[in-house]
């Protein structure tokens, strides 16, 4: 058994490999294969992204902005949270409009009255004309506006100036937002530059750099035949996929999984009798950060959604002044991640002793250090970002305010220090570890563990090309890399091997298992999901190749993602049904119902309301609208938010006596969390994403993002049915667990660097034997 | 008089609600079942014999009723077990191998309780958004919404059947069931001592 290797063998002896080395080659291609194209689409995204021109001038030759306005004002939108108000390109917040979606109406609009108005015969087609043709010269870097788009890039400036300005408290920004003109014709410059490369054709080809998004009848932007055929493959290879994956489960699905093998029986270790190290002891205030976090997430959630169901005023009281829509949208999202992965990073210190039996000196400094770091950077970064957004930072300090980027708000400063604060997290980690993996195979569970956790570090620090001195499609790009590789791909890895190991401690299933499922994982994830990140980047300047991939590897992810996905909702159920006669009693009742409904929120969240807004076709109307949001909080709350949950029920189990444990308020932690997500899901988020993504194709992508829409009197019903839900969720999901972690730091239980056992559980030999007639 | 579009909406999103929450609770009844292949892959149940049979045509009896988890423990006789060429990819007991079977239906057991759960919200946000589309519109063309109201609340009662029925399924000894609960036993023949009761 596990034990026994470790304090058998010598330490030049490694443990043989428990599953076959095909498992190893196959996630090597795989995983190779992916990066492969991944690199040759951020090669072509460098080629092909729509041009930035050094000048543009109207045709009497007037200059209208430089190529300096326009990353100027992309800057500005992103230093003022506009990205987390409304978005451009369809990336960013839902309650403002989208901005190039917005230019491109208005400015068609203006250029239509000036050609005689929408009843004038001729006034159609020369719209289309001038927003379609391609007047942009390599040679001088130049782009000429008609004189009639000139008029309508001046009085677009003079629109934003008195939207941003004087108008702005009322539609939940900041009150005067921004007022000098000079930036406002940059913020302008900056849409006119998302405007134009939504509308005007790539040189010899029949759509625009974004394929032809957003969908404008004025300008004639529909969906391409790109857009139509990807849409349409994807979902022939879909059915296809699934048939052939029905097929080879009715030939070969009895052979495929694994021999059903008998539950032995066992015996929990008590909590009380389970040691702590004192790096263990330390994951204590981790946990009690993350209760924190997480209730000021959930907070600051709450007022962001109350803009959208009453944007005027907070039952009376001017929030908007104190609190813009923008700044409680900033930190709801990075909460979002930080409350999440510092539970993750807790369990992964939590579990290393538990792994390797002992631990090295010291290393709870280095956890306190790592809390530190992160406290740092979490509260550092948000009142960097309130500074920013209220506009109070001074620009020499720049880099601790706002990036502005949705996911990746935090300053530069801040993204980079916690870089190196994962890192430390992995020496932490390595350290612990150190001691079983030199006994064991590099395929081994704890190797996988160690991997995995590399990974998160590596490919957090991607998301440092993300800049903003660069074009958006190319910084958009880099960002993805972050919010979906990292984020979808990495993290959900990493806590697949958390919890497969966790599974194997508990003698739930045996180690041999536990590392088959890692290895599906890793390879079914990695098929679909690594160039899949693609299905983010369909509209934002990317080249169409990039949309087919994208579209088409997505598609496919589905295949292995539902067997992946029913596999986890079934693997993740074997925790909840305990059979073993077990003299003690089973001490995680509720941190296996969290991992129970993790694996019901990845069907849903993560599978189903994901791939309903992945199809190109879909996308092109959908994007920027409920119904992301819908998938969003399924499943970074369904997945994450409960697998945070359940992993911190796990470890503060041990750290709570047991005395002081309540399992009636983890219960109620359980219930009510459930309850308000599939509530604000099901009552409000999918409605109304339905009802926008019908206005959005019946009436308009414009009109669908408007405000007027999105507060009319329907929508606004919708809204509030969420209040019953989100209470359910804050007072009955939320405080009872931030409870359970304060009780963790009030009454940690003591703790010594040794006597540690791995597995939480003795195995009891049946002694008597049975007797067993003929019959 | 016409329907106001908000009622045609809230009705038409109300019969979509109940069809997603049977669907998924049919789908996590699925995999719950998927869950036991973990366990008992390869084994085949015998529902007119009680038995289970083993990919190696050997049979596993009744053995004992354990009332704390409410299954029923199978064993095949160690005799066969233990002189078995697959024992090793088996069992590690020396005592035969044993396979249990859940005897409480489906929604009694935790995971079950969960998803019944999740179902029943789906349901309840149905009846809701009818009453607040009703109580909008007070005109007698919202009693269109009639029809999916009395679905909601048929699938509503089905559901909550087994809540008000049986408490959770976890190791609380409760007799009170309504299942066919014995006494802790040990028998040599679990079907003989089952059937008699």
């Amino acid at each position: 058994m596990l034990k026994a290797s470790t304090t058998e063998r010598s330490p030049d002896v490694r443990r043989p490999m428990m599953v076959s080395r095909g498992w190893v080659q196959a996630a090597a291609l795989v995983i190779l294969f992916g990066f492969a194209v991944l690199g040759f689409l951020a090669f072509r995204t460098y080629e092909t992204g729509p041009p930035i021109a050094d000048r543009v001038v109207s045709q009497d030759g007037k200059a209208l902005f430089r190529g300096d306005d326009v990353i100027k004002g992309q800057k500005l939108f992103l230093k003022n949270g506009l990205m987390e108000y409304g978005s451009v390109l369809g990336h960013g917040a839902y309650l403002g409009p989208d901005f190039t979606a917005d230019y491109l109406h208005r400015a068609a609009l203006s250029v239509t009255r000036q050609y005689g108005g929408a009843a004038s015969s001729t006034a159609q087609a020369k719209v289309i004309e001038d927003f379609k043709t391609n007047r942009y010269d390599e040679a001088t870097k130049t782009l000429t506006y008609t004189a009639a788009q000139a008029v309508a890039f001046e009085e677009l400036v003079t629109y934003y100036g008195n939207y941003f300005g004087p108008t702005s408290g009322e539609k939940g920004m900041r009150p005067d937002a921004i007022t000098d003109p000079t930036q406002i014709r940059q913020l302008t410059s900056f849409f006119a530059w998302t405007a134009w490369s939504g509308s005007t054709l790539r040189p010899d080809k029949n759509y625009s750099y974004t394929n032809s998004w957003p969908p404008e009848p004025l300008v004639d932007n529909k969906p391409t035949a790109n857009v139509m055929v990807w849409s349409v493959l994807s979902l022939i290879a879909l059915l296809a996929g699934i048939g052939a994956l029905f097929a080879a489960f009715g030939r070969w699905g009895e052979r495929f999984g694994w021999k059903g093998r008998q539950a032995d029986t066992i015996s929990f270790r008590p909590p009380g009798d389970v040691v702590l190290t004192p790096a263990q002891r330390a994951c204590a205030y981790y946990f009690l950060v993350v209760g924190l976090l997480f209730f000021i997430q959930v907070m600051v959630g709450a007022a962001s959604e109350h803009y959208r169901a009453d944007i005027s005023s907070f039952f009376g009281f001017d929030l908007a002044s104190w609190l813009p829509y923008n700044l409680v949208r900033t930190w709801h999202v990075q909460l979002s991640i930080f409350w999440t992965a510092t539970s993750f990073l807790a369990a992964g210190i939590f579990l290393a002793p538990m792994i390797t039996g002992r631990e090295p000196r010291r290393q709870h400094w280095l956890a306190y250090i790592l809390l530190g770091a992160l406290a740092l950077v979490v509260f550092g970064s948000m009142i960097g970002e309130a500074l920013d957004i209220h506009g109070v930072l001074p620009d020499v300090l720049g880099a601790f305010g706002m990036q502005g980027w949705e996911y990746l708000d935090l300053g530069r400063f801040w993204q980079v220090l916690l870089t190196v604060g994962l890192f430390i997290w992995v020496i932490i980690l390595f350290r612990g570890l150190r001691g079983r993996l030199r006994v064991e195979s590099r395929g081994n569970m704890p190797w996988m563990f160690f991997y995995t956790a590399l990974a998160i570090p590596a490919f957090y620090a991607v998301g440092l090309l993300t800049s903003s001195d660069d074009s958006f499609t190319i910084a958009d790009f880099w960002r993805f890399m972050v919010v979906h590789l990292w984020v979808e791909d990495f993290l959900e890895i990493f806590t697949t091997v958390l919890v497969a190991y966790i599974f194997v401690m508990l003698g739930v299933v045996r180690e041999r298992v536990a590392l088959t499922v890692i290895f599906l994982d890793i390879i079914l994830y990695s098929a679909g999901g690594v160039i899949g990140t693609m299905h983010h980047l369909y509209f934002s300047g990317s080249a169409a190749e990039t949309m087919a991939l994208g579209a088409f590897f997505s598609a496919m992810e589905v295949i292995p993602l539902t067997f992946l996905t029913v596999e986890a909702w079934s693997f993740l159920q074997l925790g909840a049904r305990q059979e073993s006669k077990s003299a003690t009693p089973f001490p995680h009742r509720w941190a296996v119902m969290f991992l129970v409904s993790v694996g019901f929120w990845n069907f849903l969240g993560a599978g189903i309301f994901g791939f309903l807004v992945n199809l190109p076709i879909v996308s092109y109307y959908e994007i920027g609208t409920a119904l992301t949001a819908n998938h969003a909080h399924a499943a970074m709350m369904g997945v994450y938010g409960m697998l945070a949950m359940g992993l911190a029920l796990f470890c503060l189990r041990y750290l709570i006596p047991t005395e002081r444990w309540s399992d009636k308020l983890a219960k109620i932690s359980f219930w009510s969390a459930n309850i308000g997500l599939a509530w604000m899901s099901f009552a409000t988020l999918l409605p109304l994403g339905i009802l926008q993504l019908y206005a959005s194709v019946n009436d308009g992508y414009f009109a669908a993002r408007q405000l007027e829409f999105i507060t009319n009197p329907t929508n606004s019903v919708f809204e509030w049915m969420r209040l019953p839900g989100d209470l359910v969720f804050i007072i009955g999901g939320v405080l009872p667990f931030l409870w359970l972690c304060w009780l963790g730091v009030r009454y940690r239980v003591g703790g010594s660097r040794d006597q540690l056992d791995e597995i939480l559980f003795t195995e009891i030999t049946e002694r008597e034997p049975v007797e067993v007639g003929d019959r | 008089m016409a329907l106001h579009p908000e009622a045609l909406i809230v009705g038409g999103y109300a019969v979509i609600l109940l069809v997603v929450a049977a669907a998924l609770d049919w789908l996590a009844q699925h995999s719950q079942q998927r869950s036991e292949r973990f366990r008992t892959a390869g084994f085949s149940y015998l529902p007119q014999h009680d038995a289970w049979t083993c990919s190696e045509d050997a049979m596993l009896w009744p053995m004992e009723y354990d009332e704390l988890h409410h299954l029923v423990r199978y064993r095949a006789k160690a005799s066969v077990c233990n002189s078995c060429l697959v024992k090793p990819s088996c069992t590690s007991s020396a005592n035969g191998r044993e396979v249990t079977r859940a005897v409480a239906p489906w929604p009694h057991s935790e995971a079950g309780r969960f998803h019944r759960g999740i179902s029943m919200v789906l349901v309840g946000c149905a009846a809701v958004l009818q009453l607040v589309a009703a109580a909008r519109h007070l005109e007698p063309s919202t009693l269109v919404l009639g029809l999916p109201m009395l679905f909601t609340i048929w699938l509503g009662i089905r559901y909550s059947a087994h809540f008000r029925a049986a408490p959770a399924n976890f190791p609380e000894p409760t007799p009170a069931t309504g299942l066919r609960v014995t006494q802790t036993s040990r028998t040599r023949w679990g079907s003989d001592a089952w059937e008699g009761k």
